[in-house]
C-alpha cells in the first residue's frame, strides 16, 4: 500500500531522513519477517536476515527507483538474502542434523485455527497445511518464493514478478506447477 | 469421471494461478471442477491463515526488532560517516608525504664526494728525485746545507781555512 512517505521516496529515496526510516521499518518488518520465516523454515535465520534486509535498504536507498513499490522493493532484498543464505549449506547441514529444521511445517499446521470447527474439521485442516507445506518444500527456493508470495502474501503475478526478478509468464509456470502438485497430493489425501 | 477430471485439470490450475475468463467459464458449468477448485482453494486458505498465525510475534519482539535495526543502522552511519571523513584525510596524507618525498631530492645538495687522491709511491719519489736534482743537494743533507750557509753568513770574509774544514767533514 502507497502512503505519502513510500511515494515520496521514488522520487528521493537517498534524501530520507533516518527518522523516515524507522518508520518504514515498522511499517513493513512483519511482512518481511514472515516471507523469510516461510522461506527458511528457521525462525533465528529470518529475524538476523529481517535486520540485514532493512540494514541493505537503508545502506542502497538511493538506487530505489520507484519503478515497484516500496515493499516488493523490500522483498526483493529480503529473497535475495535467502538466495545467498540458501546457497551456504554449511549451517542447514548441521541444522538438519541436529533436527533443528523444519519446524515451520509442524508449526505452521498447529496454528490452524480452530475456531467453531470440530475437532475432526480441524485435523483434517491441518492434514491440508502440512500437505500443502510438503508440496510447498519440495519446490525450488524461487518456486517456493514464488508460490508463498502469490498465496500467503496475496500479491499480484506482476508484483512477484518484480520482486523475484522474473517475468510474469515464469511466475505463472511456477504458480501452475506447484498448483497442480497439490491438487495432486490432496487427492491422494482422500 | 476420472478423464473427464483430468481433461479439465488445467482449467482449474489455471483459475487458481489467476483469472482467467476461459477457465471461469468452464468452471461455472462443471460441478466436478468447481469441487476440485474448492478443495485446493479451501486448503491453501488453510495454509495461507496458518503461516500468518505461525510467523506472528507479540509486539515486543517487533519493538526490539525495530531497535536492534535502528541500533545496525546508527552504526553503519557513524562507519560510514568516519569512512568519508578518514579516507580523504589519508588521501590528503599520502599525496603530501608522496610530494614531500618527491621534492626531497632536489632540495637536499647532491653528497660532494671528495675523490681520494690516489698516492703512486713511485711518482712520489720521482718528484723527489727531481727536487733533490733541482736544489742540488740531496734531501739527507738539507740541514747540514742550511747550518753552512748560517755559518758562512756569520763569520768574516777571510776566513776560508774554517770553510774547508767544513766540506772536508762534509765529505
Amino acid at each position: 500500500m502507497e502512503t505519502a512517505l513510500t511515494s515520496a521516496l521514488g522520487a528521493a529515496a537517498q534524501n530520507i531522513t533516518a527518522e523516515e526510516f524507522d518508520a518504514i521499518v515498522r511499517r513493513h518488518q512483519r511482512r518481511v519477517h514472515r516471507f523469510l520465516l516461510m522461506l527458511l523454515r528457521d525462525p533465528e535465520e529470518a529475524d538476523n536476515l529481517t535486520q540485514e534486509c532493512f540494514l541493505r535498504a537503508y545502506q542502497s536507498r538511493s538506487s530505489f527507483r520507484g519503478e515497484s513499490s516500496l515493499e516488493t522493493w523490500l522483498l526483493r532484498i529480503a529473497a535475495n538474502l535467502a538466495k545467498d543464505h540458501g546457497r551456504n549449506r554449511k549451517t542447514s547441514f548441521w541444522k538438519r542434523l541436529l533436527g533443528l529444521d523444519g519446524d515451520g511445517e509442524e508449526g505452521a499446521a498447529q496454528k490452524v485455527a480452530s475456531g467453531t470447527a470440530s475437532p475432526e474439521e480441524v485435523l483434517l485442516a491441518r492434514e491440508d497445511v502440512r500437505a500443502v507445506w510438503e508440496v510447498a518444500n519440495q519446490l525450488s527456493q524461487q518456486q517456493r518464493a514464488v508460490f508463498l508470495l502469490r498465496f500467503v502474501e496475496e500479491m499480484e503475478l506482476n508484483e512477484i514478478a518484480s520482486a523475484l526478478g522474473l517475468q510474469v509468464g515464469s511466475v505463472k509456470t511456477h504458480l501452475f506447477r506447484a498448483v497442480q502438485n497439490v491438487r495432486t497430493k490432496l487427492r491422494d489425501l482422500g | 469421471m476420472n478423464s473427464n477430471e483430468n481433461s479439465h485439470d488445467p482449467l482449474v490450475e489455471r483459475a487458481l494461478v489467476s483469472f482467467d475468463l476461459a477457465a471461469e467459464h468452464h468452471l461455472a458449468g462443471c460441478p466436478p471442477c468447481q469441487t476440485a477448485r474448492d478443495r485446493v482453494e479451501g486448503a491453501l486458505r488453510q495454509f495461507a491463515a496458518a503461516n500468518r498465525e505461525y510467523a506472528n510475534r507479540p509486539e515486543s519482539f517487533w519493538q526490539q526488532q525495530a531497535l536492534c535495526i535502528e541500533a545496525a543502522r546508527r552504526k553503519s552511519e557513524m562507519r560510514s560517516r568516519l569512512t568519508a571523513t578518514l579516507v580523504p584525510a589519508v588521501v590528503a596524507l599520502l599525496l603530501t608525504a608522496f610530494a614531500i618525498l618527491g621534492r626531497a631530492p632536489g632540495v637536499r645538495p647532491m653528497a660532494t664526494v671528495t675523490p681520494t687522491a690516489q698516492v703512486d709511491p713511485d711518482h712520489e719519489l720521482l718528484l723527489e728525485v727531481e727536487r733533490a736534482i733541482q736544489s742540488d743537494t740531496p734531501r739527507a743533507l738539507e740541514p747540514a746545507t742550511l747550518m753552512v750557509d748560517e755559518r758562512d753568513t756569520n763569520l768574516p770574509l777571510g776566513s776560508t781555512s774554517n770553510r774547508k774544514e767544513i766540506r772536508s767533514h762534509e765529505n
